[in-house]
């Protein structure tokens, strides 16, 4: 259906051009016109056609995870989550090597989803951050954050928990915090 | 000078020839690309290994998957944590109980735990075997295309043991029924 369109509108403009020599280099001009804007129309509607089976992400770039260290006893995990994917509030697990937690984390509240299998669930969207409050840290200690975390994607498909680790160092006391880094997945071979 | 009509008009089926080219290239190129996009394809190979695969059921009992060799096979890679996975399956009941006579057989594997598995399927009145895999049969699905290891995961498999698709995500009820339709 649409692949008509830059046709017809070929022909519009066609039927404004004078007559004569001008007019038919012009015609041509526009033919060819036509033929790009066809190409792009196409090549439009084909890409929505496989936007209806999009290519969904690997999780650990669906959700990507970043730590930073705040102070010599706080660390702040994010995750970026892509959009159109989200993670489940009640599945997200932090544990920090060797220093531990100093008390369960204060996760962000999500956006309340009624599950008809298991009540009433919590999403988050975008991003999520929390502070991880240590003991047992001190100045200069590398620490090895481990998040675990579950999500879905809006296209229709669940990942398994997934572990995503980052290690980073506490700055000293009155130090800058570091700068986040990100937990960056080894890929096992160019087609996964 | 003739009617500018009589001109423009081989270049208007020029034009429109040319667009359909483009668009039925693009259409193949792209078509075929997002079809299979996140799954390796496997369609026509041996499922034999799947034929091999012994996992425990809600009871506990060992149920190899060859003993459903021979028949049009549907393996469902599931969770109840799984939302797209529960919605999906009320329709594989309708089709089991409707094609079961006809030699159609699904079989689902639970990336999950026994409890769980057995309420939802009390709950949906599943009437096909389900089998207890734990995340390992994740891994079980990435040797079968699912590169993501994302669920739901469907495999079909023919009479001989071919596989004949593979779906990552929510498989589309008429889609399912053409493609079983055409195996029975």
């Amino acid at each position: 259906m649409r692949i008509v369109r830059p046709s017809s509108r070929a022909r519009l403009a066609h039927g404004t051009l004078p007559a004569g020599r001008v007019g038919a280099e012009l015609m041509l001009k526009s033919s060819i016109a036509g033929i790009l804007t066809s190409a792009v129309v196409a090549l439009t509607f084909c890409s929505g056609v496989a936007a209806a089976e999009p290519k969904l992400l690997e999780p650990e770039r669906a959700f990507a995870l970043s730590v930073q260290a705040i102070d010599e006893k706080s660390v702040e995990v994010r995750f970026v989550i892509a959009q159109g994917y989200y993670l489940y509030r009640e599945k997200m697990k932090f544990a920090v090597e060797p220093a531990a937690l100093a008390s369960a984390p204060l996760l962000p509240p999500g956006v309340v989803k009624d599950d008809p299998f298991f009540g009433t669930v919590e999403t988050y969207r975008g991003l999520f951050a929390v502070r991880l409050p240590l003991v047992g840290a001190e100045p200069g200690l590398k620490v090895t954050v481990k998040a675990e975390s579950q999500g879905c994607a809006d296209a229709g498909v669940c990942y398994p928990p997934q572990v995503q680790s980052v290690t980073v160092a506490l700055p000293a006391p009155g130090g800058r915090p570091g700068a986040p880094v990100a937990a960056t997945p080894a890929k096992k071979s160019w087609f996964n | 000078m003739t009617s500018p009509f009589a001109t423009r008009r081989p270049l208007v089926w020029a034009t429109m020839a040319l667009a359909a080219v483009i668009a039925l290239g693009a259409g193949l190129y792209f078509g075929g690309f997002a079809d299979r996009g996140n799954v390796t394809d496997l369609r026509g190979k041996e499922a034999g290994a799947l034929f091999g695969v012994a996992l425990p059921d809600a009871k506990g009992r060992e149920q190899s998957i060859g003993q459903w060799k021979g028949k049009v096979l549907v393996v469902n890679f599931w969770a109840t944590w799984c939302v797209p996975c529960r919605e999906e399956m009320p329709e594989f009941v309708k089709v089991q109980q409707e094609l079961g006579p006809r030699g159609l057989q699904f079989v689902g594997i639970a990336i999950d735990d026994v409890p769980k598995v057995e309420a939802f399927a009390a709950e949906l009145g599943l009437n096909y075997p389900v089998l207890i895999g734990g995340y390992g049969a994740i891994e079980l699905s990435r040797t079968f295309g699912n590169r993501l290891g994302a669920l739901p995961f469907t495999i079909i498999v023919d009479r001989a043991g071919r596989i004949s698709h593979t779906q990552l995500g929510p498989i589309k009820d008429a889609q399912l029924r053409t493609i079983v339709s055409q195996l029975l």
